[in-house]
């Protein structure tokens, strides 16, 4: 189940920033390493939010730097 | 109406030809809004837009669904309005039904999906009597201007 929820998110964030999914470590800085701009940040926040049926508040948005933390942001909301 | 297009001009910086709204007649707490533009029947555009056959281009009902995301922006987040911010488009995906044309009357209806201090998603909806003519999911950046 653990590895549905990665994989989903890993696919999802892909697609968004056009990475392939194999560049996605859980590691890698969305902003620094990939990029990411405020408009690429709403965007998986937002297709996130559809997904899983939750909000997140804005002040947690510049809190999730990279995949790994987004899982976790994940686990912990979901679980 | 509940904004008149000089309480719009406050927030937009576009002014004529490139203004596409004309009042906000609902606005729904921070969740939605409806704007209204009327499309006159000597717009500029339609000279060319096309000879003998005026209709409002695709790009002109997008730009009116864009500007009506930024007066939602501005209600949900005032203080950052306030500030007079430059405000990019940065991804558009819209879809159009039917043509408008001169005379017609456009009710943008546009819904919130997710608003930070340095960007928005919004959804907008136009409709000409009852009738979807357009959509489109918008993605715009903010940032001030020093």
């Amino acid at each position: 189940m653990i590895n549905n929820i990665e994989d989903e998110i890993r696919e999802m964030v892909s697609k968004i920033l056009e990475v392939p999914v194999e560049e996605l470590a859980p590691g890698v800085d969305f902003f620094k390493d990939l990029n990411v701009d405020s408009l690429k940040a709403i965007e998986i926040v937002a297709a996130f939010e559809k997904k899983y049926r939750i909000i997140v508040p804005e002040d947690d948005i510049p809190k999730i730097r990279n995949l790994g933390q987004l899982i976790e942001y994940t686990k912990n909301i979901t679980s | 109406m509940i904004w008149d297009q000089e309480k719009i001009k406050a927030v937009l910086p576009h002014r004529y030809p490139f203004l596409f709204l004309d009042e906000v007649i609902e606005i729904e707490g921070t969740q939605r809004i409806v704007a209204v533009k009327y499309i006159g029947e000597d717009e500029d555009y339609f000279k060319g837009h096309f000879p003998g056959n005026p209709i409002m281009p695709g790009v002109l009902i997008t730009e009116a669904m864009a500007q009506s995301s930024i007066i939602l922006y501005s209600v949900a987040k005032p203080d950052i309005a306030a500030r007079h911010p430059d405000y990019y488009l940065g991804k558009i995906k819209s879809e159009f039904f039917s043509p408008v044309y001169p005379g017609d009357k456009l009710f943008i209806e546009t819904t919130k999906v997710k608003f930070s201090d340095y960007a928005g998603i919004a959804d907008a909806v136009t409709m000409v009597n009852n009738k979807i003519v357009a959509k489109a999911n918008i993605v715009f950046s903010v940032k001030d201007n020093e």
